[in-house]
């Protein structure tokens, strides 16, 4: 019988991933969109770093840094309660590290393409740079936010690499869908692995079929 | 600089570092389960000296090894954490000869931190945050480990303290960064030169768990290799490759 525990876990991690990522990049993707600070090619390529860098190499870092036994890793453990290696919080944090260029990029540059009369118009009319972004800026790149949103999504199912670094493989924690496939490879059970994997495939094609079918416009032509 | 001057820079730079890095074709290409990764270099130097064979080398969990074998991956030599990967080869018709063990495994507790007394009982200890040992699904060692914390009785009290690597070497990562406070490895592993010295270990009764046969089996792969491949399986079984299994704390049938 197959353990549904790693899909659902996968799910977990990819929406609570997504949510969390969210509220962190639209704020950080304003910032770049808008800024002429000397810092901001430093800032744009700490986040696409994770685009060229192997996951292996982050897993390697968070799994030093975020040792119990380490300085900072104790420090969090004691004083937070918090630690993250070998836990499902842990796999959050890797995770939103890793996804953050598919978020961040596209809102970044739906903002930076929206023309500067929007937000000099609203100025003028005497509401806030926050109520500017929230109630004018954010409605004209919902295309922008949704690719952000699905592909940040769709990044974190597929995530391997970071996950088997830092997860440690506990049943219900930190075994995702990805690590139980590897798993049942390797014990030669390879229905278990067709299932997990077929599963996976499904959900990642409906996924990206609907973001080209929203973004292309196709859904809206069908309906009318 | 022209665009065609670059390109045909980088296609120069490629050509002359592909030469480089030249394997000789007719060596041997041996897959080995990550528990043997140390003890393999100290064997495949002395093969190559007694016979002047080269030899290529591929470390896995045998459980990758075995299914890439299966889907034709040109190995000649498989020395697995187990036997019931060689077997099932053997059962798929992949291979020259029957599966036969070459060497016991030792399983060991081991710990990078300065504690007052190592024992097995200190699992239980609650400053003992994470144990790490290898996935007991499909890594022999991992399977020892879970059946002597099931020998304790202390299952129930350590579940939640439990890390599992994908294969022995990543448990040793586990251990090594100090990630985990502790854990169950092979001995072969804190008996190599890399790691010796580091940390604190004890060996594991060995009446806790079934014996860690460790097996080898020859593939088909590559006809023109057969005799090389067997010239292997002399040597590991000669009085030169069990001594050199012992000094890594492997036991070998006298």
């Amino acid at each position: 019988m197959i353990d549904w525990g790693p899909l659902v876990l996968t799910l977990k991690l990819a929406v609570v991933t997504t949510i969390l990522l969210l509220i962190v990049s639209v704020p950080m993707a304003y910032w770049l969109a808008n800024t002429k600070k000397r810092i901001k090619p430093i800032i744009e390529t700490l986040v696409s770093m994770p685009l060229v860098l192997p996951p292996t190499v982050l897993g390697f870092y968070l799994l030093i840094v975020f040792s119990p036994s380490n300085a900072f890793g104790g420090w969090l453990d004691e004083q937070i309660g918090l630690r993250l290696i070998f836990s499902f919080e842990g796999l959050v944090f890797g995770s939103m590290i890793y996804s953050l260029p598919f978020m961040v990029h596209p809102i970044q540059s739906g903002l930076s393409n929206l023309p500067n009369s929007l937000q000099e118009a609203s100025a003028i009319l005497g509401k806030s740079k926050i109520t500017t972004l929230i109630k004018v800026l954010l409605r004209n790149i919902k295309p922008s936010i949704l690719t952000g949103i699905v592909l940040s999504f769709a990044h974190t199912i597929g995530e391997f690499g970071v996950v088997l670094m830092i997860g440690g493989n506990m049943p219900g924690q930190t075994k995702v869908a990805s690590i139980a496939i590897y798993d049942e490879v390797e014990a030669l059970n390879y229905g278990a692995a067709h299932v997990y994997s077929g599963v996976l495939f499904t959900v990642a094609f409906c996924i990206l079929l609907l973001v080209y079918l929203v973004n292309g416009g196709f859904l809206k032509r069908f309906w009318k | 600089m022209s665009v065609k001057t670059i390109l045909s820079f980088i296609i120069l730079i490629t050509i002359s570092f592909s030469s480089c890095r030249q394997i000789p074709k007719d060596a041997l290409t041996i897959a080995t389960a990550a528990n043997m990764q140390f003890v393999i270099q100290d064997l495949m130097t002395s093969f190559s000296e007694q016979t002047g064979i080269d030899c290529n080398l591929v470390v896995s969990s045998s459980g990758i090894l075995t299914a890439q074998m299966s889907e034709g991956a040109a190995y000649d030599v498989l020395l697995s954490a187990d036997m019931k990967y060689p077997q099932q080869l053997f059962k798929q018709g992949l291979t020259l000869d029957t599966p036969v063990v070459y060497a016991f495994g030792k399983l060991v507790l081991w710990t990078m931190l300065e504690l007052d007394e190592l024992s097995p009982e200190v699992l239980i200890d609650q400053n003992i945050k994470f144990i790490a040992m290898a996935n007991p699904k499909t890594a022999p060692y991992g399977r020892a480990a879970s059946e002597t914390i099931q020998q304790l009785g202390i299952q129930a009290t350590i579940e939640k303290k439990l890390v599992y690597g994908e294969s022995i070497s990543q448990t040793n990562q586990f251990i090594t960064s100090k990630s985990a406070d502790i854990g169950f490895t092979a001995k072969s592993v804190v008996l190599a030169p890399v790691v010796a010295g580091k940390g604190h270990w004890i060996e594991i009764d060995p009446a806790y768990y079934r014996p860690i046969e460790q097996g080898i089996v020859l593939l088909k792969a590559n006809p023109d290799k057969f005799s090389k491949a067997q010239k292997f399986k002399e040597f590991l079984f000669s009085d030169a490759g069990k001594n050199i299994l012992n000094k890594f704390g492997y036991s070998t049938k006298s």
